[in-house]
């Protein structure tokens, strides 16, 4: 279970101001469940997942986490660009207890990097990065994934495994996927949230959400 | 650490972690710091002997004699490697969270385990430095070091110092780019100061009570007794220094404690 007790989370901006991101977000995320968090685009869905993830804390309030919890997957976040997408895994396996050539193996299967695995990751696209690091977070087994849109969505052939995965594991972890398009959302998740004006609603079923974020 | 789990805490398995993390962090280092081209990993040594090389001959070439008729060479070769670890540490201290960011994306990894990695790494190649020179001096003049244990105890001290100091920056750095602005021209300026350069005996005896307050002077004068015996008086006040060490890194902690929950990643 993943508990927000009313969360406030505001940044500084150049010149002296500060915008508030989040004003009071409260909310229980139960193992096995699968949300799609919707909001518009600066609504901070992705200081959300930052702050469930733990990289980033709140100003104000509490966040109980009692699973493992990935880092929000779909930027280039959480690898180092000066080493190859190889010794990314390696570092990946050592941290959280894997076994490396396993690791390695796995996660160059999955990426289909080719030669650009044994290459800086600096070299990468984005599309390869966001692949690595998919590929990085399914290797270590997390018990909630924290997923932007980005990874499920696209009609290429690798989006398609993406999607094909994280359908996998949602029979045995929990998902927040925050997005902007009820679409991605649907083909994954069983409920949903609407994040608007800093404040998060969820709603037992999916469809309302997507109506009220719709209505919003 | 930050980990909020409700689960009963296991310090064993929490150890386990942290120093696998630790083993993890130094790896990576090597690799990113060094590569796997030409030389490798033993540029880790390469810089700090080349320097302390540079250094030591430049002195025995203009060769002035030393109070106490200690060796050149040897003096300004063992004040200059102890003081190329302390400066290091603390010169890239404060640009360490932001070169560093991606990592704290992995909750297990917190910003002190990667400063502990860091910095572990660079008092170990630095050591290994000092290891070498001593053992050329021993084997080409047969000055050996008298009570080997100071030595290392000495540069353990440093190091721990540094570290602490180092902690303090990095959170400062977290606010204000000005640390890592000014901190190089700081350590540039407080050389002399360090005690990496003079002995405590040389100076007047008022001037001497001042220079025991700096904590590094007292760390190479414990060094310098390690290496030279009794053959030059020296002075160091062992819990002096721990207060010290203690004071520093207490103070780094909380000061990181804070910011780390300011930082934008």
């Amino acid at each position: 279970m993943i508990r927000l007790e009313n969360i406030h989370k505001s940044y500084k901006l150049h010149g002296g101001s500060s915008k508030v991101v989040l004003r009071g977000v409260s909310a229980v995320f139960g193992k096995g469940e699968a949300v799609g968090i919707l909001g518009r685009n600066g609504a901070g869905k992705s200081t959300l997942l930052r702050l469930i993830s733990g990289v980033e804390f709140p100003e104000a309030g509490h966040i109980r986490r009692e699973m493992s919890i990935s880092w929000p997957l779909g930027h280039a976040a959480a690898m180092h660009y000066a080493i190859s997408g190889a010794d990314n895994a390696r570092f990946i396996a050592r941290i959280y207890e894997k076994p490396i050539a396993e690791t390695v193996e796995f996660v160059e299967d999955f990426a289909e990097l080719g030669q650009y695995y044994r290459q800086p990751v600096r070299t990468y696209s984005s599309g390869m990065m966001t692949r690595l690091g998919l590929a990085l977070s399914l290797a270590v087994d997390f018990e909630c994934y924290l997923l932007d849109e980005v990874v499920a969505a696209g009609d290429s052939r690798f989006a398609d495994r993406c999607r094909a995965a994280l359908l996998d594991r949602r029979a045995r972890s929990t998902m927040l996927m925050v997005s902007h398009q009820a679409e991605t959302v649907r083909a994954f998740c069983t409920s949903g949230a609407v994040l608007k004006d800093g404040r998060l609603t969820r709603y037992e079923d999916l469809d309302q959400a997507i109506a009220a974020y719709h209505a919003g | 650490m930050s980990d909020a789990v409700a689960r009963p805490v296991d310090w064993g398995r929490a150890l386990r972690v942290q120093l696998r993390v630790l083993g993890a962090l130094i790896l990576r280092e090597m690799s990113t710091r060094f590569g796997r081209e030409n030389l490798g990993y033993l540029w880790l040594f390469a810089e700090p002997l080349m320097l302390g090389t540079a250094i030591g001959a430049l002195h025995h070439v203009t060769g002035h004699g030393l109070p106490g008729g200690l060796h050149v060479l040897m003096f300004w070769v063992t004040g200059y490697v102890p003081f190329y670890m302390f400066r290091s540490v603390i010169n890239r201290a404060p640009t360490t969270v932001v070169a560093n960011q991606s990592l704290l994306y992995h909750r297990r990894i917190t910003i002190l385990d990667i400063m502990l990695a860091r910095n572990l790494l660079e008092g170990g190649a630095v050591m290994g430095t000092l290891v070498i020179f001593l053992a050329a001096f021993g084997m080409a003049l047969d000055l050996w070091p008298k009570e080997p244990a100071l030595v290392v105890f000495g540069m353990a001290a440093m190091l721990a110092m540094a570290h602490g100091a180092a902690l303090i920056l990095a959170a400062g750095a977290i606010y204000t780019d000005l640390i890592d602005r000014v901190i190089h021209l700081v350590t540039y300026v407080t050389m002399p100061f360090t005690g990496a350069f003079f002995m405590v005996f040389w100076l007047p005896t008022e001037m001497q009570h001042q220079a025991l307050r700096i904590p590094t002077v007292q760390c190479f004068e414990m060094i310098r007794r390690g290496l030279f015996g009794t053959a030059v008086p020296t002075t160091f006040d062992v819990p002096y220094i721990i207060t010290w060490i203690i004071g520093l890194n207490l103070a780094g902690l909380l000061m990181m404690n804070v910011a780390r929950r300011k930082l934008v990643v």
